[in-house]
């Protein structure tokens, strides 16, 4: 791979990150992991699993009884499903984000995380995947949503914003899959020859054959550039398809032009949450503290940092949009989200979105654990309310005030979104200890700059 | 399978109605079912066939016409020849399907054991039984056998007084629990007359209610809203233009007083003597009619005490609006006064008022014919009920009544007929006067029957069987014929086999009256292929009796410093026979617009006094019972007023009747909806709800009007700045050959909801039920959108029905994936149903909130399904459905034009609420056709025109609102 000038990487702390860390020492920290895992292990992996089932039977009964299972109501026709739809979908977001845009820009940190997130990504979107149809009234008939042949030449119309969705979720999860597994190559090749049994020979399938000729190496080089390229513009063209579902209706407080910036931003603000909220449990069980240092997390929570300013601001201009457009309907609506029903929720959505991340500024704060699991559960926490405050709260204040309503999520909406969670972590679970969680190549590749890196600053300092 | 039973049973029908219609002096009504293999001439399988007849849901006896389809009987509508209901039919007389086909109908006869329980009997057996004790009780002297039954029609009154006649009684009690006492009582006193007057709404100018709540259940709602629809009517243009003033004088805003210009509140049971009241300032300023025979030295000694400013403290109505009620009644060319159905000091002054003003025989009039159906005076049914306590009756037989839950408790009707030997129930659904019967009997509803009506002087209507049994009952005629030829007296009092042999021998009498030279048969088919004979009453001429101006009636109100109930008939229960119908329980009351219960409405004042919150339960005590029932804050109340309607609180009456609210009977006392009470708050709670959220309507409203000045001047108020132009970017719709639209007027919108009722039963919409309501979970495509207008300047009650605007550029149609929402080539949203995926994002971006979502799968209990509409889809679990302009009909109406049975034009097609509207509010038709009745209307109306919330969204409706007129607060 081409390496970058130099100068760009000049700051002591990441130059430090791998001072004294060997070749050896990377296979090692990551092989070690793809060893049979431990009862522990197991019982939280049934555990998880335990909870998909639930969702999964909660679901079944739903599509058994009817949707008036759940807290679904008028005027209140989307809630929780479509906020967990857009929240899975904005967690998918961050592992592009690292993994192509920070690859294209060879931003030197991402080599440590990037991996966990992109399976995050591919996790993410396979949730967010499934609710849209938990959401549909006839899921059996899911596949009117998709264009293919029939002998009425019925089609799906494609002005709707659902079908762009469908296209939009479809083609993310085909690249970001793409992504990961090509990404993956070099990697479980090593894990390949590092195992035996059953694993060597799953192993031997995610290589593709690989084994690290010089052409091999080029022609991978090459594709994965290439596979960064494709990957950058989903980044930003998703979540937006994702927020035109909103910016489409004439609903107050969904048509607005600010949404596709606005839930781009808010996607990745989730979504390198989620990153830091995984990475630190699992460094801290998997005991990656060589690899993944308080160096990459402080500049996760840069991120974070930035992409909660631009969430403020939105915020901002949400509410001198309403309050300019002079409309009466938008203005009640924004109204009603911080001091209706639904307040409490949008001012803790404040709270954790826009002031949580302000304690960023410290780097004390930013390489402090605890505390940046605790903001990242917050923003994850505050987004997912983000999304619920703009879904019913918009809905239920609506331009006939005789059909005001409010909506109380049932058992239903709570199990299957607990069996999301399930579901999602059920994967990360199984990905953490099957498959390596760090990329071995592009941390060898690194570690190269790093010493150099290093010596510089040696330098400096005679 | 009940598909194919009602297949077959149409020849039933055919035989009964059909072939009886044409084949006079045949046998009666087929009892055998015949299969299809020889086709009967007059049916089509998926041809609808009609069959008028009468409506017997309210004393009114509106003219109906049943829609038949393969049998059995889909749907009632007025029909359009009547003079009273003039094809329009009240949300009431829709729901008489729901107790021809209630699940829980008596199905057999049944008898009551000794451990109360009731077990099932043949009809054999129950009649053995029956006449058994009725030979005992004719045995055993004069009088002991009593009947209480509905006010019948002539035909089978006769038959009733012969049979008991054949067992030596002439007790037969016509029970009303709403009789009208105060009014026949007042016409007699007045005009020495036995009948009741009939009112002409729209021939006045004035209307002043006291307490005469015409648009809801008074007399003939139907009738009258139609009327008062014409009197609200703009007349004339430009600077000329008048509209007809109306005042309201009671404790509660209910329907007629939100719809008249100036609710006037008043203390509970002081109506009448504002009444007089006013009466007093008629005379005091002089304004006497020269021809109303009456001496205004008279009058003013008659009306002593009730001196305006002696009334005002009495009522809280202040004297200075007394006197302008007088001013206005007595200026107008034309104007009525009404009072209130149990109010006989009212009913007095409000006949002397109208007298007085010059409007006898205009607004007010008698009939001259002779009044054929009379329900029996409360001194009646007292002495009946006494004749049971003191052990006089052996058999007692109630029919199609229901005593023991609407008497008042003072006649302690229970422990009477405790002290019966025999108490035989005959009816429909089994309700409380059932659960004290040792006999049950199922009769035939009276859409199953053969009947003649009476309603009032003058009118004849026909009843015909429209459908096959839906249980195993008999005619109640036939049962008693029967009876009577078991009484083995000879010669047998009585010719008739059965009901309709009674019926034709009648109507033999009458043709030879009024139709001399035709022949019964032709006169008879004609007769009953249009439901009766429909003339012009002629009015008779009266005069004011020498006695009308004797001693003054007594003030009766409750004493002034007491909180005091002023129970009301509800619209849709009435009486309390509503509450099986679930049409009647789920659409919402239009007024306090709650559903599935009854409410004690208490001003929030007095509210606050008694420390009660919204919902909370009080206990209300009268001087006659107790009752407890959930509080709903009003302040459209009187202070001193706690209002409950009547209706609810059964304690039996079928599933959907049954362990709701409280019976307010309990707490009345006989005669009267007023009397005094107490108020405790109790700790429990009930969820009161409604469809709609509490009112507010920002500073926007949906529902538009206009005041009478500004339709004067020309101009339309401007609330915001204009919109630009919108961009299109899409080629505009083309409709080669209909535009489907609608034009509603909002000034003659009363919001009665018979609409709402209407398309229950057209389009299989189903019923819910309260939890579900609760949950928003309603699914009528029309409702009526009330708000409370947050200005002074504006109509007293905003009411819109909102159904599925149609829009032209509808907000539902791009956003659904599937197509499943489309834009029709007739200029309709088509809704697929079996396209539906049920993303429901069409709900979401539809502005107007008329789309429902079927959260389960729907179900009607049978025998109810027996009455769903085979043209419409019932729709499954997880599709979104809405309103259709009643695109069945339109088809319908296609299809015979195409097939050259029938052009289509203007008129033709007419939707289920335009059809229902007794305000003929709602018109339909071709909006590419300039001239169709509907786009002529919006042409006439030009100025009142507006679409909801088209400036702001560019939707586009395909629905027109004239919007409703009001006088500023210093014209009235």
């Amino acid at each position: 791979m081409a390496q970058a000038p130099e100068a760009a990487y000049s700051k002591a702390d990441g130059a430090q990150a791998f001072a004294d860390v060997t070749y050896g020492d990377i296979d090692h920290e990551v092989l070690r992991l793809l060893q049979p895992p431990g009862r522990k292990y197991w019982y939280g992996f049934a555990f998880l699993v335990a909870l998909v089932v639930v969702g999964g039977t909660t679901w079944l009964r739903q599509i058994y009884i009817g949707l008036g299972v759940t807290g679904l109501t008028m005027p209140s026709m989307w809630a929780i499903y479509i906020a967990d739809f857009v929240f899975w979908v904005g967690i998918a977001h961050s592992g592009t984000l690292i993994s192509a845009i920070l690859y294209l820009f060879r931003t030197r940190w991402r080599t440590a995380v990037y991996r966990a997130a992109e399976a995050m990504t591919v996790f993410a979107v396979i949730t967010a995947g499934l609710f849209p149809l938990i959401h549909l009234g006839r899921v059996w008939f899911f596949y009117w949503l998709l264009p293919y042949p029939n002998e009425r030449w019925l089609q799906p119309d494609f002005r709707s914003p659902l079908v762009w969705d469908t296209f939009a979720v479809g083609t993310y999860l085909t690249v970001s899959t793409t992504f990961l597994l090509m990404g993956m190559v070099p990697d479980v090749a090593a894990a390949r020859e590092a195992s035996s049994g059953w694993r060597r020979k799953l192993y031997a399938v995610f290589s593709l054959g690989w084994q690290g000729s010089e052409e091999q190496w080029r022609h991978f080089s090459m594709v994965y550039l290439l596979l960064a390229g494709l990957a950058t513009p989903l980044v930003l063209s998703v979540h937006s398809v994702v927020s035109f579902d909103f910016a489409m209706a004439q609903v107050p407080g969904w048509h607005s032009t600010i949404f596709p910036p606005y839930f781009v931003a808010g996607a990745i603000f989730s979504g390198v949450a989620m990153v830091i909220t995984l990475l630190i449990p699992m460094r801290r069980w998997l005991k990656l503290e060589r690899l993944l240092t308080p160096w990459h997390f402080d500049n996760l929570a840069k991120v974070i940092l930035l992409t909660s300013l631009i969430i403020t601001y939105a915020y901002i201009v949400e509410a001198f949009l309403a309050w300019y457009s002079g409309d009466v309907f938008e203005r009640t609506t924004f109204y009603m989200r911080y001091f209706g029903p639904y307040g409490p929720l949008a001012w803790i959505m404040v709270a954790c979105n826009c002031v949580g991340p302000l304690f960023l500024f410290s780097p004390r704060i930013r390489t402090n654990m605890v505390a940046l699991f605790i903001i990242s559960i917050g923003v994850n926490i505050g987004m997912w309310l983000e999304r619920f405050v703009i879904i019913a709260g918009s809905l239920t204040t609506n331009f006939m005030p005789s059909q005001w309503g409010f909506y109380r999520p049932s058992i239903t909406e709570i199990l299957i979104t607990l069996g999301s969670f399930g579901w999602f972590l059920m994967w990360f679970t199984l990905f953490s200890r099957h498959l390596p969680v760090i990329s071995m190549t592009e941390i060898k590749e690194g570690i190269a700059w790093h010493k150099k890196a290093l010596q510089r600053e040696d330098a400096k300092a005679a | 399978m009940a598909q194919e039973v009602s297949r077959r049973s149409f020849l039933k029908l055919a035989a009964a109605a059909g072939a009886a219609a044409t084949v006079p002096g045949c046998h009666p009504a087929a009892r055998h079912l015949v299969p299809y293999v020889v086709p009967d001439e007059n049916v089509t399988p998926g041809l609808p066939s009609f069959y008028a007849t009468t409506c017997a849901e309210c004393p009114a006896g509106c003219a109906v016409v049943a829609r038949v389809r393969e049998g059995r009987v889909t749907k009632l509508e007025g029909n359009p020849i009547d003079p009273i209901g003039a094809g329009a039919l009240c949300a009431r007389g829709q729901a008489a399907l729901q107790e021809l086909y209630n699940p829980d109908r008596l199905a057999a006869p049944r008898r009551r054991e000794a451990d109360g329980r009731s077990t099932p009997l043949s009809w054999q057996t129950a009649l053995g039984e029956f006449n058994a004790q009725m030979k005992a009780a004719a045995a055993a002297g004069k009088d002991r056998v009593l009947y209480i039954g509905q006010p019948q029609g002539p035909t089978l009154r006769k038959i009733t007084e012969a049979w008991l006649r054949a067992y030596n009684s002439q007790r037969l009690i016509a029970f009303e629990a709403i009789n009208y006492q105060a009014l026949t009582d007042a016409a007699q006193r007045c005009f020495n007359r036995q009948d009741r007057p009939v009112y002409q709404l729209d021939a006045a100018e004035v209307i002043v209610s006291f307490g005469a709540d015409f648009l809801e259940t008074y007399l003939s709602p139907v009738e009258y809203t139609r009327q008062f629809a014409a009197f609200r009517a703009p007349r004339a243009t430009g600077a000329q233009t008048a509209m007809g003033l109306a005042l309201y004088v009671g404790p509660r805003m209910n329907l007629t007083a939100a719809n008249s210009d100036e609710w006037i509140a008043a203390r509970p049971g002081t109506e009448g003597a504002v009444a007089m009241a006013v009466l007093r300032a008629v005379v005091d300023a002089g304004a006497l009619g020269s021809s109303s025979g009456l001496d205004a030295t008279a009058l003013r000694q008659f009306t002593t005490g009730y001196e305006p400013e002696a009334i005002a403290k009495h009522s809280g109505v202040p004297a200075a609006a007394i006197r302008r009620i007088a001013q206005r009644l007595g200026q107008a060319r034309g104007a009525v006064a009404l009072a209130a159905a149990d109010d006989l000091t009212g009913q007095v002054a409000a006949m002397l008022l109208n007298a007085v003003t010059g409007n006898l025989g205009g607004t007010m009039k008698f009939i001259d014919a002779p009044d054929l159906t009379r329900a029996s005076s409360r001194g009646e049914v007292a002495a009946a009920i006494k004749a049971m306590h003191d052990g006089a009756v052996d058999v007692l037989v109630v029919a199609g009544v229901n005593p023991v839950f609407a008497l008042p408790p003072e006649l302690a009707t229970v422990q009477a007929m405790r002290r019966v030997k025999l108490v035989v129930w005959a009816g429909w659904v089994p309700d409380e006067t059932a659960e004290f019967a040792h006999l049950m009997l199922p009769i035939d509803h009276p859409l199953e029957s053969w009947d003649d009506v009476a309603p009032r002087p003058g009118v004849a209507r026909l009843r015909q069987p429209v459908t096959r049994r839906v249980f195993d009952s008999l005619a109640l005629g036939d049962l008693l014929l029967e009876s009577v030829a078991l009484a083995g007296a000879s010669p047998p009092p009585v010719a008739w086999k059965d009901t309709q042999e009674a019926l034709k021998a009648a109507w033999r009498e009458i043709q030879t009256r009024v139709a001399p030279s035709t022949s019964f048969d032709e006169f008879w088919t004609k007769a009953l292929s249009e439901g009766g004979i429909f003339a012009e009453p002629k009015t008779a001429s009266v005069t004011i009796s020498p006695n009308a101006l004797g001693e003054a009636p007594k003030l009766d109100a409750p004493a002034e410093e007491s909180l005091a109930l002023a129970s009301f008939p509800h619209i849709f229960l009435y009486d309390g026979r509503g509450a099986d119908k679930p049409w009647l329980q789920e659409v919402p009351e239009p007024v306090a617009q709650i559903v599935w219960d009854n409410w004690a409405e208490i001003h929030p004042d007095t509210a606050r006094r008694l420390n009660v919150e919204q919902g909370q339960v009080v206990e209300i005590a009268s001087r006659h019972g107790r009752l407890a029932v959930a509080a709903h804050l009003s302040p459209r109340l009187h202070p001193q007023a706690i209002a409950i309607p009547i209706g609810q609180g059964h304690l039996a009456y079928g599933r959907y009747a049954s362990g709701r609210g409280a019976n307010p009977w309990q707490v009345l006392p006989a005669g009267r909806l007023v009397a005094a009470v107490e108020v405790r708050p109790t700790e429990r709670r009930v969820k009161l709800v409604s469809p709609l959220a509490p009112p507010s309507m920002l500073e926007q409203p949906v529902v538009k009007a206009l005041s009478l000045d500004e339709l004067r001047r020309g101009v339309v108020p401007q609330e915001t700045e204009p919109y630009p132009e919108p961009y299109e970017m899409y080629d505009p719709y083309t409709y080669p050959k209909h535009e489907w639209g609608m034009t509603i007027d909002l000034n003659a919108c009363t919001g009665c909801s018979a609409c709402v009722a209407a398309c229950y039963a057209e389009n299989n919409v189903p019923v819910v039920g309260k939890e579900l309501v609760a949950e928003g979970r309603i699914m009528s495509w029309i409702r009526i959108e009330r708000y409370w207008p947050e200005t002074p300047e504006a109509p007293l009650m905003m009411k819109m029905p909102m159904l599925c605007q149609q829009c032209g550029h509808a907000p539902c149609e791009p956003v659904c994936p599937v197509f499943a929402a489309y834009r029709t080539d007739e200029g309709l949203n088509g809704q697929v149903y079996n396209r539906c995926v049920g993303t429901r994002y069409c709900s979401n971006n539809c502005p107007y909130k008329v789309r429902r979502f079927n959260w389960y799968k729907p179900e009607w209990p049978h025998p109810l399904q027996l009455q769903l509409n085979p043209d419409v889809s019932v729709r499954g679990a997880g599709v979104m459905e809405k309103c259709t302009f009643c695109i069945q009909r339109i088809r319908f109406a296609e299809m015979q034009a195409l097939t050259g049975q029938q052009p289509l034009v203007d008129g033709t097609i007419v939707p289920a609420c335009a059809q229902a509207c007794p305000a003929r509010a709602i018109t339909f038709g071709d909006m590419k056709q300039a001239t169709s009745a509907m786009m002529s209307r919006r042409k006439l109306h030009a100025l009142r025109n507006y679409r909801a919330l088209d400036e702001d969204l560019n939707t586009q409706p395909g629905i027109v609102y004239l919007r409703g007129i009001y006088r500023e607060h210093g014209e009235v």
